[in-house]
C-alpha cells in the first residue's frame, strides 16, 4: 500500500463527496482522481527516473492536492517547500535533494530566477501560469495545458486495496499497515532551533501508518470537514490533508489567516467540523478576534500541536467552548508527526499533558545512559513506531544522533505519570545554562503566561560574562497593557526560583514567526 | 475628531509598512493597491503590530470584527478605512 491509495480508497467509496473547497471552487473526489491521474501520466511520461524528487513551492490549493498525489501516482518522491524560506534556502534544498521537477506557483515568480540558475537539476517546472524564466534545459507547462490534454484513459483502474473495501474500515486499514510500502515517500525540510535545514525522509508507511492511527483517535468520517489555515508543507498542515482523504471528508481551505474573522466566517459559513492550530493561532483567536462571541455551533473538535501551549490559554479554550473536543497534541516531522494525544475527557485533569502514545507508538523517558527513567522523573522522550522516519537525507551521522536501535531520540524532555501520560519538561536545546543552574525556557515562559497583561512571550539564553547564559524574556503585552521590566520580573519572582528569572526583559509589539506560526526564536536571537 | 489629509494618511502607513515590514524582507517597495496578503509582506501578528500603529498614529479604535482584509489589506484600503473612523 502507498500514499496515493489513500486518495483512491477516498474515491472508490465516496466518489460524490466534496474533497476540497476553497474560497468558492470546489472538487468531488471522482474529479480530483481524474485530475491527479492525468496530471500523474504526464509526469510518468517526463521519464524521470523512478524515485526522483519532486519539490512544490506551491500554496495550500486544490492544485496543491493534485500535484502531491499525482507525484506519488508516478512513483517519486515529493518535497514540499517552506515558501516563507528566502531564495537561496530553497535553492540550497533543491540542490540537495538533486529535484528533477519543480510545481510552481506564479505567486513567487519574483523569486525564480534565484532559485533556478542555469546549474539547476530541474528538467521540468508544472505551474499554473505562464512564467518567465531563461533556461533552456528546463521544459515548462501549465496545470491547464496538461489536464486539457490527456495523456491517460481517464477510467483508471483503482488499485487493487481501494476494491477491497466495500466501505470505510479503518481495522482493515490497520491490517494494511505491515504490507505498506517502506520506500522514501517525502522529504520535509525542517527548520531546526539550530538554523540549518534537515531533510526529513518519510516512508509511505511512515505516513500510512500515521494516518491511520490518527483519524482513528480523532474519530474523523466522511462527515467531517477541517478548516485549513496551516500551510501543507508543515507536517502538520500535511496531516490534515492525508487523515480527511480516505474518510471522505472535506478539506476547507483557507489561506487567510493574517485576518482571523474571514477564517471564522468560512468556518460558520462552511460548517466546518475541524480547526486545527498551533498556539499562536489560539492566542490570536481568543484575543484579537469575535471567536469568543461566536457559537460555531457545527465545529466538533480542535486540534493544537506545534509546541506546548500554556495552560491559561488551553483553560480559557474549554471555558469559552465547553461542549467541543479540545485534543492536545505532540509530534515531530521526524516521526510523521504525530507522538501522542491527550483524550479530550481527561483533558481537565490532566491539564499541561500531552497524553498518550498513539496506537501502535510506544514512547519511554530515558536518562543520558539511555536507561529506562523511573515514573515521576524527567529524562528525554524516545519513541518506536511504524511512524519513525527514515533518517535525515544524506545527514547519516546527524540520523545517527537520533535514531538509535529503532527509537527516536526527540530531544524533548518529559516525564510520565502513574497512569502513563507523559508531561514535557522542556527540551534538550532550551535549557539555558546560568550560573552553574539549569533553567527551562519553557517553564519560564508559562509563568508570565500567568500574568494576565501579557499576550506572548519567547524566553532564551544570551551571551553573559559573569553567569555563562542569562535568562531573557521578550514580551508582548494584550492591547492596552503595559508594565516596566521591574514589574514583570516582580512577579517572576513571586513564582520562580531567583535564578529562573529572567535578568533581561525586553519588549515588543509582536513575536516573529515561522510560516507555520510558531515563533522564530532564532530570528529574535540574530535581532540581539 | 479633526480630519486627517489623505495625502499626509498615505505617506504614513506608507513609511510605517516599510520601515516595519519591508526593510530586510524580498519585497522591496509595494504600489498602494498591493495586496499585503498576497505579497506575503505581513503575517497574523503583524497585524496586530499595524491596528496598534493606526489606532495610536490615527486616534482610532480598530475593533476585533474589523481586522478583515476589505479594511486593511493595502494602503488604499487603509486610507479609506481610517478616512471612515475620522470622518
Amino acid at each position: 500500500m502507498k500514499i496515493f491509495d489513500l486518495l483512491a480508497i477516498g474515491a472508490r467509496l465516496f466518489p460524490g463527496n466534496k474533497a476540497i473547497q476553497h474560497l468558492d471552487r470546489e472538487i468531488n473526489y471522482r474529479q480530483l482522481l481524474k485530475r491527479t491521474n492525468i496530471i500523474a501520466e504526464y509526469i510518468k511520461n517526463s521519464n524521470l527516473e523512478s524515485g526522483s524528487r519532486i519539490a512544490l513551492m506551491y500554496e495550500n490549493s486544490i492544485e496543491y492536492v493534485i500535484l502531491f498525489f499525482a507525484i506519488f501516482k508516478a512513483g517519486h518522491v515529493a518535497v514540499p517547500l517552506d515558501t516563507s524560506l528566502k531564495p537561496d534556502k530553497i535553492k540550497f534544498i533543491i540542490f540537495d535533494c538533486d529535484a528533477r521537477l519543480l510545481c510552481f506557483h506564479s505567486k513567487y515568480a519574483r523569486f525564480l530566477d534565484k532559485i533556478v540558475d542555469i546549474d539547476s537539476p530541474l528538467k521540468y517546472i508544472i505551474s499554473d501560469k505562464d512564467i518567465n524564466l531563461e533556461n533552456p534545459n528546463i521544459q515548462i507547462k501549465k496545470i491547464e495545458d496538461i489536464l486539457r490534454n490527456p495523456s491517460a484513459p481517464t477510467d483508471d483502474p483503482h488499485p487493487r486495496v481501494a476494491y477491497s473495501m466495500k466501505k470505510f474500515e479503518l481495522e482493515k486499514l490497520y491490517e494494511k499497515i505491515p504490507e505498506s510500502s517502506d520506500e522514501l515517500a517525502a522529504i520535509f525540510y525542517t527548520s531546526g532551533s539550530t538554523g540549518e535545514s534537515k531533510g526529513v525522509m518519510l516512508s509511505h508507511r511512515n505516513l500510512i501508518s500515521n494516518t491511520i492511527a490518527t483519524v482513528d483517535y480523532l474519530k474523523l468520517t466522511e462527515d467531517d470537514s477541517v478548516i485549513v489555515i496551516l500551510p501543507f508543507y508543515y507536517i502538520y498542515g500535511n496531516s490534515l490533508l492525508l487523515t480527511h482523504i480516505p474518510v471522505g471528508g472535506t478539506l476547507v481551505i483557507d489561506n487567510r489567516f493574517l485576518y482571523p474573522e474571514v477564517i471564522l466566517d468560512t468556518m460558520e459559513k462552511e460548517r466546518v467540523t475541524g480547526f486545527s492550530g498551533v498556539p499562536s493561532n489560539f492566542i490570536i483567536l481568543l484575543n484579537n478576534s469575535s471567536m469568543l462571541s461566536r457559537r460555531l455551533k457545527h465545529l466538533r473538535y480542535f486540534t493544537q500541536a506545534g509546541g506546548a501551549m500554556a495552560p491559561e490559554i488551553i483553560k480559557k479554550l474549554m471555558s469559552a467552548f465547553p461542549g467541543k473536543e479540545i485534543y492536545i497534541m505532540y509530534g515531530q516531522t521526524e516521526a510523521a508527526p504525530r507522538i501522542s494525544y491527550l483524550p479530550p475527557e481527561r483533558l481537565a485533569e490532566k491539564i499541561g499533558s500531552i497524553g498518550i502514545p498513539l496506537r501502535g507508538i510506544k514512547i519511554k523517558i530515558v536518562d543520558e545512559n539511555g536507561a529506562d527513567a523511573p515514573v515521576g522523573i524527567s529524562g528525554e522522550l524516545v519513541t518506536a513506531g511504524d511512524n519513525v522516519m527514515l533518517g535525515y537525507w544524506n545527514q547519516p551521522d546527524d540520523t545517527r544522533q537520533v535514531l538509535k536501535d529503532g527509537w527516536l531520540y526527540t530531544g524533548d524532555l518529559a516525564r510520565m505519570d502513574d497512569e502513563g501520560y507523559f508531561f514535557i519538561t522542556g527540551r534538550k536545546k532550551e535549557i539555558i545554562k546560568t550560573g552553574g543552574n539549569r533553567v527551562s525556557a519553557k517553564e519560564v515562559e508559562e509563568r508570565i503566561l500567568e500574568n494576565d497583561k501579557i499576550l506572548e512571550t519567547a524566553v532564551f539564553g544570551v551571551e553573559d560574562d559573569v553567569l555563562g547564559e542569562a535568562v531573557k524574556a521578550i514580551v508582548v503585552f494584550k492591547e492596552g497593557q503595559s508594565a516596566d521590566a521591574r514589574e514583570i520580573q516582580t512577579f517572576c519572582r513571586a513564582r520562580l526560583a531567583e535564578h529562573k528569572v529572567p535578568k533581561i526583559i525586553e519588549f515588543m509589539e509582536s513575536l516573529p514567526k515561522r510560516k507555520s506560526g510558531k515563533v522564530d526564536k532564532l530570528a529574535l536571537k540574530n535581532c540581539i | 475628531m479633526a480630519t486627517v489629509q489623505q495625502s499626509d494618511v498615505r505617506k504614513k502607513l506608507k513609511d510605517f509598512i516599510t520601515e516595519t515590514f519591508l526593510v530586510g524582507s524580498d519585497v522591496e517597495s509595494i504600489s498602494d493597491s498591493d495586496s499585503f496578503m498576497e505579497k506575503e509582506i505581513i503575517d497574523s501578528t503583524g497585524v496586530l503590530e499595524l491596528t496598534s500603529y493606526l489606532e495610536e498614529e490615527f486616534g482610532i479604535t480598530v475593533e476585533d470584527n474589523e481586522l478583515t482584509p476589505d479594511n486593511l489589506d493595502s494602503v488604499d484600503k487603509l486610507v479609506n478605512f481610517i478616512q471612515g473612523k475620522t470622518g
